[in-house]
């Protein structure tokens, strides 16, 4: 007899939905978080320890202390240093910060080989399923954890069974110039999906347009996210645990190598081991790669799931190329979130490039991120004449930008730094490799509309960088745990089972065979419920 | 933490990155508040550099105003900074001096533009100058 039917580890966009859907079919289930629970004030409105500016520290784990990752330059790493690829630690994970854009994937986006065939050095693959049978699960995301939006402008996808179950959020000013400037260009755009409530839903109150949205806590919580809707309705059952602060040091396996349950340790640095009928790792790509890698088996002597070496690679997040643009007048108005207006015309079809990215303009900019961020690179940094371009020009800047399709390099990857502990003793994760250079130049491609859609819309200045090869990851991580019909290329197979185990899911980023070129999160509540409502219907 | 000609020298460096005009300097604002909780926080490891430029900053201003740096006037100061932005020096430098100039612009600013709670945007000050409201 176990002691849960279930053990989640981790609280984040697939940790929730995983939790909830198994408890309401009426498993015990355990989630372990190794974050923190956050009230507002502990989040704050500290503007240079946020997950959207960490120069010193963040707002929502991990603590920058005792959790370290190392780089191929042999660099240990803090969470909030650059090449660290954070993602928040706390209950909610990420989405207890994030700006809550609500995007399904395209039906290209996941048959990107068969469309574009494979580049040399590249692991790009299709999906082992189709847009069609994700779709009802984005559609329950949509109602039950809850999106604002308007379906009759996503001209990109399939038309919806059912519409959002709220209107979309507001135009801000920002928002109604970029409008122009696509009916300029003759480009289609579509109103901003959100994991918001734009008017009271599910005992929540609608969206106040603050301006702290990406970042940080909201003010009113009306920002969904698994802390409020489905950690607490898996709690609603009487099934379910939810426990902070611990951390899995490594899956507990059978004699034999089945993995029955989690071994555990406190804050306090106590150990437990915990045993279950069924494991769903929810960590985010890194974390659960690792927590892979931590538990060799003699059956599977390199980490669980990774007989064939596929633990770990294809790692994969979002290049955000953009530019930045200057105006004549005014036309930031203070109503967030910001971003409102996107197009979905570049993210396929376009000549030369694998796949492409949606552009949307920007969520509402604190000064330090105008001065660290988007500030022109010929203008004064110090003296009266910067101060001057700050006050004349902080409401006259604004960024357009947007996730690319990134094109996955096997060697892009987390391994495991058996040198380096954390603070319970645990090696930690090594980061290598970059993205394949197919990602650069579509990045590039869309750096360049980016700059012609704020010309377009009347900037009398444009600036931005040109993307450079890298390693991704970050708050959209993905792909190092893919799914797939051949365990020979894969770590999961289509129900995001682990393919050498009965008994281990994993529902988060990870199983995505590419990242799509939108925001992961809505993706990664639909594919776990699609997982989870599978191990309740197997059971 | 500094002795009482580096702090002169470290606000009148301050007041020169981040200028008075119809909205307070960068000390005004409390910049200075803000510079020295972090050099004995998270720019603890830049203390020692910061003591080292301040130092060579004054040196400086002696060596070519004949003038401490805190009595020259905002003209003068910029003048100076500018030149030993370019590499245009005459003493010799402790620590090399436009890399870490740089340094000292971006912590300067952090402090003005950031959060009230970080001590260096006094009541908002820096967000009413720029239009960044706070409605919630």
């Amino acid at each position: 007899m176990s002691d849960y039917d279930v053990i989640v580890v981790g609280s984040g966009a697939g940790g929730g939905v995983a939790a909830a859907v198994l408890a309401e079919a009426g498993k015990s289930v355990l989630v372990v978080e190794r974050g923190r629970q956050l009230s507002n004030a502990d989040i704050g409105r500290d503007h240079l320890r946020n997950q959207r500016i960490s120069l010193y520290g963040h707002n929502a784990g991990p603590d920058i202390d005792g959790n370290p990752r190392t780089s191929a330059e042999g660099r240990r790493i803090r969470p909030h240093e650059p090449g660290y690829q954070n993602n928040a630690a706390c209950i909610g994970s990420g989405t207890r910060v994030y700006a809550g854009q609500a995007w399904r994937f395209m039906p290209q986006d996941f048959r990107m080989a068969s469309i574009y065939g494979v580049p040399a050095g590249s692991s790009l693959a299709d999906w082992p399923i189709s847009y069609e049978e994700l779709a009802p699960y984005y559609e329950k995301v949509e109602w039950q954890v809850g999106v604002c939006g308007d379906d009759s402008t996503m001209y990109h996808l399939p038309k919806y069974q059912k519409p959002y179950p709220m209107p979309a959020l507001p135009l801000p000013g920002a928002s109604r110039v970029h409008l122009k400037g696509l009916d300029a260009l003759g480009w289609r755009g579509l109103r901003m999906p959100r994991l918001i409530n734009s008017v009271p839903y599910n005992g929540r109150p609608g969206c106040i347009n603050c301006q702290h949205c990406f970042g940080f806590g909201c003010p009113n919580d009306s920002k969904n996210g698994s802390h409020n809707t489905t950690l607490p309705r898996a709690l609603r059952t009487g099934n379910s645990q939810l426990r902070s602060q611990v951390m899995a040091r490594r899956l507990l396996t059978s004699a034999a190598g089945a993995v029955q349950g989690v071994q555990l340790v406190e804050a306090d640095g106590s150990e437990r081991s915990i045993t279950a009928e069924v494991v769903v790792l929810s960590c985010g790509a890194i974390e659960t790669a690792r927590l892979l890698l931590n538990s060799a088996t003699s059956r599977e002597p390199n980490g669980i799931g990774n007989n064939s070496d596929q633990v770990g690679r294809h790692l994969q997040g979002h290049y955000y190329p953009g530019a930045v643009g200057l105006f004549a007048q005014d036309i930031y108005d203070g109503l967030g979130p910001g971003a409102s207006i996107a197009t979905c015309d570049f993210n396929h079809d376009n000549d030369g490039i694998i796949g492409g990215g949606m552009l949307t303009d920007s969520d509402v900019c604190t000064p330090t991120v105008v001065w660290k961020s988007l500030y022109p690179p010929d203008a004064p940094r110090w003296g009266i004449e910067a101060k001057r371009f700050m006050r004349e020009n902080f409401r006259r800047i604004n960024l357009i930008s947007g996730p690319v399709h990134e094109i996955p390099n096997p060697d892009g990857r987390v391994t495991i730094n058996p040198k380096v502990k954390d603070r319970y003793g645990i090696p930690v994760a090594h980061l290598s490799g970059t993205t394949h250079p197919e990602t650069v130049r579509s990045a590039a491609f869309m750096h360049e509309r980016a700059r012609q859609w704020l010309r377009a819309s009347g900037a009398i200045q444009v600036w931005g960088a040109q993307p450079v090869l890298r390693l991704s990851g970050g708050q959209h991580q993905a792909g190092a745990c893919r799914m797939g019909d051949d365990p020979a290329s894969s770590v999961l197979d289509r129900w995001c089972r682990v393919h050498s185990q009965d008994r281990l899911f994993v529902a988060d980023g990870s199983p995505h065979v590419t990242n799509g070129g939108f925001n992961p999160a809505e993706t990664i509540m639909a594919l776990a419920w699609r997982t989870a409502e599978n191990i309740a219907k197997s059971w | 933490m500094f002795d009482a000609r580096q702090m002169a020298t470290l606000q009148a460096l301050v007041d020169a990155i981040i200028p008075e005009d119809d909205y307070p300097s960068g000390w005004q604002a409390g910049v200075g508040d803000y510079l020295l909780r972090q050099v004995q926080g998270d720019l603890a490891h830049c203390l020692p550099a910061y003591r080292d430029w301040l130092d060579a900053l004054e040196g400086e201003a002696q060596a070519v105003c004949q003038r401490a740096f805190a009595s020259l006037d905002l003209a003068a100061q910029s003048a100076l900074l500018a030149a030993i932005e370019r590499g245009d020096i005459q003493t010799d430098w402790a620590i090399e001096q436009a890399g870490f100039f740089a340094e000292i612009v971006e912590h300067c600013t952090e402090g003005f533009y950031a959060d009230p709670g970080n001590g260096g945007n006094r009541d908002g000050v820096a967000w009413a100058m720029v239009g960044f409201e706070v409605t919630a």
